[in-house]
């Protein structure tokens, strides 16, 4: 027959090892969409669009991107301070080119646009800085 | 009749000796014939001659392959972008042509590695063009290019943008 204190120390690691495994594995995950609109060589639409991912993403982590934000959990925050250095992130992750370009009785017209598609970013705050990782999943 | 005889064996033998370059005749005929045959056979000769100059044409065509599997390839294009009139700041300015160069850079790689679609369009009424519309689009995914400089001048933003193509990208 058990001890009720051996009990007690069994169930309280049990608890420990949940709480350290949810603390440590469950980064928080981020669905982010990027898009800008380029007419007549001019800065028409700028869109970024940062949302918690609802459900569990799947995908292998790719090369990531650390941010500083001296204790600040928000991603929408940190990211719009370091604005230039996460726009130039995307850009090396890639984005969709679509162009159109008309002549009509030689006037030109051109629209340029460039697009993140939703992608899914694994997000590790630490206490002065966060990591944000894109999960590349299989196409 | 041994004269007879005679005459007749000497005429069929002189008839024979007479013979005999006739024969020699014809079969220098039927030489003749293999030469001109030769000639004819020439052209299988040009034949092989022309399979000789597609198989040396071919690893020309190898040389000239745009994308050699141990050299990769850099492409450098200049995007330009204008800033907006109305903006608060000069940084600003320069920020937002920035973002229309580099749109513009992407273009262009794109249009040098994918590809441009062009579709022309000309409305003749009464012997006289009335319209006259060029369309181009691309299509395009961009991964990995690089900013190698950025000039502002006059609210003209020009920025200088490469990305290197390896053949392993393209080996599937």
């Amino acid at each position: 027959m058990r001890s009720r204190d051996g009990n007690k120390t069994f169930s309280l690691s049990v608890c420990s090892i949940i709480l350290f495994h949810s603390l440590a594995l469950c980064a928080d995950e981020y669905l982010i969409s990027y898009r800008y609109l380029v007419r007549d060589a001019q800065l028409y639409k700028e869109t970024l669009s940062i949302s918690h991912a609802m459900q569990k993403c799947t995908g292998v982590s790719t090369n990531s991107l650390i941010l500083q934000t001296n204790n600040n959990k928000n991603l929408k925050q940190i990211i719009s301070l370091k604005n230039e250095k996460f726009i130039a992130y995307v850009h090396k992750l890639g984005l969709n080119v679509k162009h159109r370009e008309k002549t009509s009785n030689f006037q030109n017209t051109s629209t340029t646009i460039l697009t993140l598609k939703t992608t899914c970013f694994k997000v590790d705050f630490n206490d002065n800085f966060a990591k944000i990782t894109a999960l590349k999943t299989a196409e | 009749m041994k004269y007879s005889l005679v005459l007749l064996t000497l005429l069929s033998v002189g008839s024979f000796a007479a013979g005999v370059p006739v024969q020699k005749m014809q079969s220098t005929q039927t030489i003749a014939t293999p030469t001109e045959t030769t000639i004819n056979v020439v052209c299988p000769h040009q034949g092989t001659k022309a399979k000789e100059v597609v198989a040396k044409k071919a690893p020309q065509h190898r040389e000239s392959a745009v994308l050699a599997e141990d050299k990769p390839l850099l492409i450098s294009v200049v995007g330009q972008g204008v800033a907006p009139v109305n903006t608060t700041s000069p940084a600003q300015a320069y920020a937002l042509a920035k973002r229309a160069a580099v749109a513009d850079a992407y273009r262009l790689i794109a249009e040098k590695v994918k590809g441009v679609r062009v579709d022309g369009q000309d409305l003749i009424k009464n012997m006289m063009v009335k319209r006259s519309t060029v369309r181009t689009s691309v299509d395009a995914m961009v991964r990995n290019a690089n900013v190698v400089e950025t000039t502002f001048k006059e609210g003209l933003c020009e920025v200088e943008m490469e990305i290197k193509l390896s053949h392993s990208q393209f080996a599937q």
